[in-house]
């Protein structure tokens, strides 16, 4: 199976702080799945997972800084493979 | 003179990728006093070969003011939900007090391993050439550090009402069955830096990790342990930055030079190894210590490796020439029986360690049926009842000896042979005229690799023996581990079990 | 030397037999019975019969089992070979050296 057909997860603390973060990245990946688990989100695609900052700051309703990722993210299974001021990817590489 | 204009535009912050590049790279210089080999000694002497240290990518690009911003943040959440919970008796609430003999084995077993894992990334944040990976590792020192910590403090709220949770440091050192997650973590300290990069960083924070800490976390969760979910929750978040310099260390590694493919691919092949035997003690705690169980060890080894190590990470590793650890294909073949044999170890000695056990009762046995449908009833039951009657004529069945351990992962030799779960695997080699006992092909492949190593183990029984554990009889070395009178042995009648049933009896009268 | 070192890593073996004086350690193995997650380890004297090896350190062991019967203790080998056991004959004219694994069926 090549990169762009295997799994990528990436697994949120289930907050309210949260829910913004999540239904941008459900709004910015269609084939994006999701799983409750307990306290926990699992979002897993296909391929790549892709956070645009912009997405979650329409749905926040104020600014909000990529590294913030850093407070919701519980675990990811693939790689961080760009990380700048507007987005994150999260793919296999080969 | 002028005034700011009020709708001008806020002063713009630095972009990150080059916050990044000022605070780390930018910082770093080369020397003109001393050269290079002398400033970093321990980089070479492992056969690996780095041209290019610049080629360690950080994907995280955390510099130190972002650091301490968010641990910060972290901080004062996890303490809050601490404070809320030791103040409102929340352990009260827990699913029953015998869950709490699986975080008495987390506190004795794991949070020194996060003390040591400070410790060697602090080394490693001073020994490493790069920028680069010296502050990633430098954050996780500081990491560890906090997951040290918070785990003490989280869990000391329950060593005001419980027994064994009063001299967890001593007995890591001391006992044992904590010989296991010891001698592991001694092992990779002792090893050089570029093996440490793959035993911790990969194999252990990266491979292993969810197999290791997912079931901690969700037991916690089930099992009303809110502390302990909110501890596991905020280190989770770093974790994903220490998985991810465990991957960056080792396609790093891979691609600086094709020489470094067969050394690291002996690496991953013993890490893996002995990562999964230290996890065989996560395997009895989920499917014999949690009064609400999450998923059978079966299931989660399925999940957190079987499906997302070796059909998601390996393929992508395939394209360095990295294959599947050696001996994977033993550790799925005993994923039906790993759970069984290793709570054996503790229900025949709990006597003798800093927590307490008892025979699964006939739910509980039902439950194990179904989660382990083709080999449970054959194989584990019976001997499971055959304690309950012992246990129903007045006795309690425990091992009056000390066991056969592994010379490598120094667990009791209780493993059985693929083909033949009633057969016991011993395996053995011959060094400098000397006979050495290991408990399976992994742990014998590990041995005869670098016996060297090995024959020096520190090994509890054979310690015993010697009389180097405080005398010769049982009350003596129970004294020199620290291990008190309720400690151990029977969870029926000890004095969890009897708080815990004065707390929630229903004939109490009012106020009493 | 096969352990990556920066000096030469030479190191005596922690337990090697001369450490134990005149006893040997002794693992022993009751076959096919799951009671027991393991073989059990013992120090015992060289020197000492193999009757009062049984007496004095497996079937106090043994007899955590309360289906243990003494009498029935057979079958001994030494690693995989068949031992010829006799009570008068000390461990070491068994041959039963340092770190060696006895088995028994029962």
């Amino acid at each position: 199976m090549n990169a762009a057909l295997r799994p990528v997860s990436i697994d949120l603390q289930e907050s309210e702080e949260n829910r913004a973060l999540i239904e941008a990245i459900e709004a910015d990946n269609p084939e994006v799945t999701t799983r409750h688990l307990p306290g926990l989100i699992k979002l897993q695609a296909p391929g790549q997972i892709v956070i645009n900052r912009e997405s979650v700051e329409e749905r926040l309703g104020h600014e909000w800084e990529t590294g913030e990722f850093q407070l919701a993210i519980v675990s990811y299974t693939g790689n961080v493979s760009e990380w700048d001021d507007d987005q994150i990817i999260v793919k296999w590489e080969h | 003179m002028s005034t700011e204009s009020p709708s001008a535009a806020p002063r713009k912050k630095l972009p990150l990728k080059e916050r990044y590049a000022l605070l780390t790279r930018d910082l770093d210089w080369e020397p003109s006093y001393v050269d290079r080999e002398q400033l970093y000694p321990f980089t070479r002497y492992e056969g690996i070969k780095i041209h290019d240290w610049d080629g360690w990518q950080d994907p995280f690009r955390l510099t130190v003011d972002a650091y301490c911003k968010y641990q910060a943040e972290k901080d004062k959440r996890l303490y809050a939900v601490l404070d809320g919970f030791a103040q409102g008796q929340g352990h009260l609430t827990l699913s029953d007090a015998s869950y709490l003999n699986s975080i008495k084995l987390f506190i004795q077993g794991v949070t020194p391993l996060e003390y040591a894992a400070h410790r060697h990334f602090a080394f490693l944040a001073r020994h490493l050439e790069g920028p680069a990976p010296r502050f990633a590792a430098l954050c996780q020192s500081i990491d560890e550090l906090r997951h040290t910590q918070t785990q003490i403090h989280t869990i000391s709220n329950y060593n005001k009402y419980y027994s064994g949770f009063h001299s967890w440091s001593k007995m890591h050192d001391r006992v044992w069955y904590l010989a296991i997650p010891k001698s592991f973590f001694d092992d990779a300290m002792s090893a050089g830096p570029f093996e440490f990069l793959i035993s911790i960083s990969f194999s252990f924070e990266y491979l292993l990790t969810n197999l290791l800490f997912v079931p901690f976390m969700s037991g916690a969760s089930f099992n009303g342990d809110t502390p302990t979910m909110s501890f596991g929750f905020s280190a989770q978040s770093d974790e994903s930055r220490h998985m991810t310099l465990g991957l960056e260390a080792i396609k790093f590694l891979l691609e600086q030079d094709e020489d470094n493919v067969p050394i690291i691919q002996d690496w991953v092949d013993k890490w893996f190894w002995r990562a999964y035997r230290v996890s065989a003690l996560v395997a009895a705690m989920m499917d014999y210590m949690l009064p609400k169980p999450v998923m059978s060890w079966k299931e989660a080894f399925e999940l957190y490796f079987e499906d997302q190590m070796l059909s998601g990470l390996f393929p992508d590793l395939d394209f360095y020439g990295i294959r599947p650890p050696r001996h994977v294909d033993d550790a799925i073949a005993e994923k039906e029986h790993l759970s069984h044999q290793v709570y054996k170890i503790f229900h025949n000695f709990s006597s003798v360690a800093a927590f307490t056990t008892k025979t699964p009762d006939d739910a509980h046995l039902d439950w194990l049926s179904e989660q382990y449908p083709d080999t449970f009833d054959t194989h584990h039951r019976p001997t499971w009842e055959k304690h309950q009657r012992v246990e129903a004529g007045g006795r309690r069945m425990f091992f009056q000896g000390l066991p056969q351990q592994c010379q490598v992962c120094q667990l009791a030799i209780s493993f059985t042979e693929k083909d033949d779960p009633g057969k016991l695997s011993f395996r053995r080699s011959e060094f400098r005229g000397e006979t050495f006992h290991t408990c399976s092909d992994g742990c014998k492949w590990i041995f005869d690799r670098e016996p060297e190593k090995y024959v020096q183990a520190w090994l509890p029984v054979h310690q015993i023996l010697k009389g180097d554990c405080g005398g010769p009889t049982i009350p003596d070395v129970l004294a020199w581990y620290g291990i008190q009178t309720g400690d151990n042995g029977e969870y029926t009648g000890s004095p969890d079990e009897q708080f815990w049933r004065a707390w929630h009896d229903p004939s109490l009268k009012h106020g009493e | 030397m096969s352990v990556k070192a920066l000096y030469d890593y030479e190191f005596p073996s922690m337990d090697r037999a001369e450490v134990f004086d005149d006893d040997v350690l002794v693992y022993v193995h009751w076959e096919g019975n799951p009671i027991f997650c393991s073989a059990a380890c013992f120090r015992v004297p060289k020197t000492m019969p193999f009757g009062e090896f049984v007496t004095s350190f497996v079937v106090p062991w043994a007899e955590s089992d309360p289906d243990f019967d003494p009498e029935r203790t057979q079958h001994w080998r030494l690693f995989n070979d068949p031992l010829d056991v006799a009570d008068t004959k000390s461990l070491a004219d068994l041959g039963i050296g340092h770190k060696t694994l006895l088995t028994f069926a029962a």
